[in-house]
């Protein structure tokens, strides 16, 4: 085939679902994955075929029906490469985990398909090993075909809180305790807008039904407050709606305030490719609208490639159902995570460095409104190895709390640089050397 | 499942079944600390997708997400100690 | 007095007026230390240096440092240490050996390794390392943190974000700056304005951008071999050495430093090209840069980039930098074209700002930076 080639990075709906529909209008196509297997958080596949984890029939058949489209297709597929970012001359890097090599593409479009991170709000504890977060959890379940062992605590807030404690429920461990932030209850009205997806429906009602059985439904107004380490176990303090405290000894605690896109501050540079972001990397509404996603994406590429996609409004009607779907469930939780004044010093904000809130406040305690640059050079905030993707938010959060002046953006703690996430030295010295001309 | 494979991991010898995760397998070895970190920032499982970067592991010498890292026999997997500032 | 620049000179300045009795005023178009010195690898050293009036500045620089410490300026902000140049051919120690006695001769502490003591030493060098000079009584200042220490210590207001792009004049005196924000009165200005100096300076083309990339690795684990101080590999002086006289230096050299940092990572480093795309660091450069770290240190070759990032230097025409006045206005001073040296020099810089501004003698003989050798004279734009 010759021709532009497109990358679509992220293996998962969307980015299947755009690989398809460019291969389809003849588009030279690479799909990188950066593990093992396609299939992404949602349809993530089970190491052993025979072990899997309960999914609704219509994730089931979904995936199904993807992954027949893909072994029929023209596109070029490769599993355990991994996104590094695009450098100044514009190349995209993928770190190739299976030669241990970085290799270069030039390709004339690249569609970021990278789906969600998780939001985990900070509390005392929660950079403690056996602290995970729920999808982290999920993903390892799914994976494996087993429940985690030992007693589990899951909260924080979501539909997926509900959704992994059911999966773990029918694998024989449910968890001790489901505890979600908000006090809210489903209402009619919320139901009302859910008709016209049915399908969230359908999946909350099966799930409900097996924490009914298991006896272990959500707990609602109830948060996390403090996790300790206590006896090789974890000590977990939990608030109830009246105030009132207690404490649950348990194995695991399962974290989760919802969902954000795993866009990593990519921007197109000077000379860089065309770039599209579909799904959860774009804009999180879940597996349906990432498959409709895809293919607006991939239409964005094909337009932008001076093909005329053909006139399918189907897309984005889809779109905009699953839009105003997760807008009505979203009522439902509560993401905000703890008042920063009420957290301790002692609360880490920045686990890969090491860094607490008593140390973010005495950099704020001046009436100088140090700016995010200064916060992140000087208290290392986001300097680690996970670049602030799970606590820039939280940064700028406190700092504009605590604060006058501009509120700083999350984005000025992660920033825009390559690379996007770690690469070993040893992958990078494969680079070949770039003729001296240049 | 069947243990037909065994890593290293310090040292000390942990059955895979050649298809899952390192990560998976520490866990279903009861194994929670995967490293030593800043501050009391132990190494740990958490996202379970490659972005937190806590599961960091040195897999044959070259550091790797245990979470994204086939575990297969023979590999000499250990927990990082980096110098602390 | 307005300062104009947040950098490690506008900081250091600000500091020194403000102790002289000045009431200070810094501005800047971005935030403290945004640009050279938030991107420099805070080298406090002579290693690299020929004899001449800037390597006697740089020893002088180096004292100043340690002076700064003793008088609680400072608190951990500067770290002492030596300096490796390390050899790995026979064209290289010569070299080597030429550069350490021109040091030498300058008063710089030298101690040549070879042998069991250079593998004793310098643990982490590659096999293929036949001989390291050590150049002692050096260090390192992340430049971020000594104007962080600067802004924490106080004594004078910084404003963020508020471009000068002007002067306000009064019978060849300076009143006031223009802003984005409005006028501002001053008495008197320090322009600390690094590769911004260009807008307010009639002759455009004296100073130069001069982009620097820099690699930042994860943490080295408590295996990695011992690295007492930064790594040079002396390629970089035969590079230098081998050019003939008067002729065109390349668009872009790289010249491979490996510095151990405080919190157990390493920065690599790094380039000078000829160029202003200050945001982009390319793989091509990060690439050779680590191809020639591993080749010199095969240890890192287990570790992780995390950060890559590019800095612009401002170089003047003649490379030594510029310090002194600016015909057009009575009242205006300038210190720029500090290139890769405004760690080393800056906080002495800033001291000698302040006694060239309050007209007293200068601590150290700056006759070769005087701005007078340029005839420097204020943009008609500013």
């Amino acid at each position: 085939m010759s021709g532009p080639e497109v990358l679509v990075i992220g293996g998962g709906p969307a980015g299947v679902s755009a690989a398809l529909e460019l291969a389809r209008a003849g588009i030279d196509v690479t799909l990188c994955e950066q593990g093992p297997r396609l299939g992404g958080a949602i349809h993530r596949q089970p190491d052993d075929p025979t072990q899997s984890v309960h999914v609704p029939q219509s994730h089931k058949r979904r995936w199904q029906a993807l992954s027949d489209a893909l072994a029929g297709s023209t596109v070029k597929v490769l599993c355990r490469h991994m996104f590094a970012g695009i450098e100044a001359t514009g190349a995209v890097l993928l770190e190739d985990r299976i030669h241990g090599r970085l290799v270069t593409r030039r390709p004339a479009a690249l569609v970021l398909a990278m789906g969600a991170i998780e939001r985990v709000a900070p509390v005392p504890g929660w950079q403690l090993p056996g602290v995970v977060t729920v999808g982290g959890l999920q993903v390892m379940m799914k994976s494996t075909g087993r429940a985690p062992d030992g007693d589990v605590l899951i909260a924080g807030s979501g539909p997926l809180l509900v959704a992994l404690a059911a999966q773990m429920a029918s694998l024989g461990n449910a968890p001790v305790a489901v505890l979600e932030r908000s006090p809210r209850l489903v209402s009619l009205r919320v139901v009302a807008s859910l008709l016209r997806a049915p399908a969230y429906l359908r999946e909350a009602a099966g799930y409900l039904l097996t924490l009914v059985r298991s006896g272990t439904l959500p707990q609602r107004g109830v948060c996390v407050t403090a996790i300790a380490p206590k006896d090789g176990r974890l000590s977990v303090t939990v608030r109830d709606r009246a105030g009132r405290e207690r404490r649950l000894l348990v194995d695991r605690v399962a974290l989760h305030d919802g969902l954000l896109p795993n866009s990593n501050g990519t921007t197109t540079g000077q000379h860089g490719p065309f770039i599209v972001r579909a799904g959860d990397c774009r804009e999180v509404l879940g597996g349906t609208a990432a498959l409709a996603d895809g293919r607006l994406g991939a239409q964005a590429v094909l337009a932008h490639l001076g093909q005329t996609a053909p006139a399918n409004k189907g897309p984005a009607a889809i779109m905009a159902r699953e839009r105003q779907a997760q807008a009505a469930l979203n009522t439902l939780f509560d993401y905000s995570g703890r008042d920063p004044a009420q957290l301790p010093d002692e609360t880490v904000i920045c686990r890969c460095e090491g860094r607490t809130l008593g140390q973010l406040r005495s950099m704020l305690s001046a009436d100088d409104p140090v700016s995010a640059r200064e916060i992140k050079l000087n208290g290392r905030f986001g300097m680690g190895s996970c670049q602030g993707r799970f606590c820039a938010e939280w940064v700028a959060s406190f700092v504009a709390s605590q604060r006058n002046g501009t509120p700083p953006q999350p984005s000025e703690i992660v920033g825009s640089r390559w690379p996007v996430k770690p690469v070993p030295i040893s992958a990078f010295v494969t680079l070949p050397p770039s003729s001296p001309s240049e | 499942m069947s243990d037909s494979q065994t890593f290293l991991f310090d040292g000390v010898s942990v059955p895979c079944t050649g298809r899952e995760t390192i990560a998976a397998a520490l866990d279903r070895a009861g194994i929670r600390m995967l490293g030593t970190g800043q501050g009391d920032c132990a190494g740990r499982y958490f996202c379970g997708i490659g972005a937190c970067q806590a599961c960091l592991v040195s897999v044959d010498g070259a550091r790797m997400e245990a979470c994204l890292t086939p575990a297969r026999s023979g590999l000499q997997v250990e927990r990082i100690a980096p110098v602390s500032s | 007095m307005a300062v104009v620049g947040a950098g490690i000179v506008g900081m250091s300045a600000a500091h020194f007026l403000s102790r002289a009795g000045w009431q200070v005023t810094v501005y800047d178009t971005g935030v403290v230390a945004s640009g050279a010195t938030g991107s420099a690898d805070g080298a406090v050293s002579v290693a690299s240096k020929k004899p001449g009036p800037l390597m006697t500045l740089a020893v002088a620089a180096v004292k100043f440092y340690e002076h700064l410490i003793a008088t609680g300026v400072l608190v951990d902000e500067y770290l002492p240490r030596s300096t490796f140049v390390v050899a790995s051919d026979q064209e290289e120690l010569a070299v080597l050996e030429r550069h350490a006695g021109e040091l030498e001769a300058a008063d710089v502490a030298i101690r040549m390794l070879k042998g069991a003591a250079l593998t004793q030493v310098i643990g982490a060098a590659a096999p293929s390392a036949i001989a390291a000079a050590e150049v002692q009584g050096e260090g390192h200042a992340v430049g971020y943190r000594v104007a962080e220490r600067l802004r924490q210590l106080g004594g004078f207001a910084i404003r963020r974000n508020c471009r000068v792009s002007g002067f306000e004049s009064t019978n060849g005196r300076i009143t006031g700056l223009v802003t984005e924000h409005g006028t501002e009165p001053a008495d008197a200005v320090l322009l600390a304005t690094g590769i911004g100096s260009t807008h307010f300076l009639a002759d455009a083309g004296l100073i130069r951008p001069r982009k620097g990339q820099l690699i930042v690795t994860d943490r080295a684990g408590a295996d990695t071999p011992h690295f007492p101080g930064p790594l040079m590999s002396c390629r970089y002086l035969v590079s230098k050495g081998s050019q003939p006289a008067g002729a065109v230096a390349p668009s872009r050299s790289l010249g491979l430093v490996i510095d151990p940092l405080r919190t157990g990572q390493f920065l690599i480093g790094g380039s000078r090209e000829d160029r202003d795309d200050r945001e982009s660091a390319d793989a091509d450069v990060v690439a050779a840069l680590l191809r020639d770290a591993v080749a010199l240190s095969p240890s890192l070759a287990q570790l992780r980039v995390i950060r890559v990032f590019a800095g612009l230097r401002a170089a003047t025409r003649d490379g030594m930098p510029i310090v002194g006045r600016v015909s057009g206005a009575d009242n205006l001073w300038i210190a720029t074209g500090f290139e890769g040296d405004g760690i080393c020099l800056g906080p002495m810089m800033g001291r000698l700002c302040q006694q060239m501004i309050c007209g007293e003698p200068p601590a150290q003989d700056i006759s070769a930076l005087d701005s007078a050798r340029f005839g420097l004279t204020l943009a008609t734009a500013a």
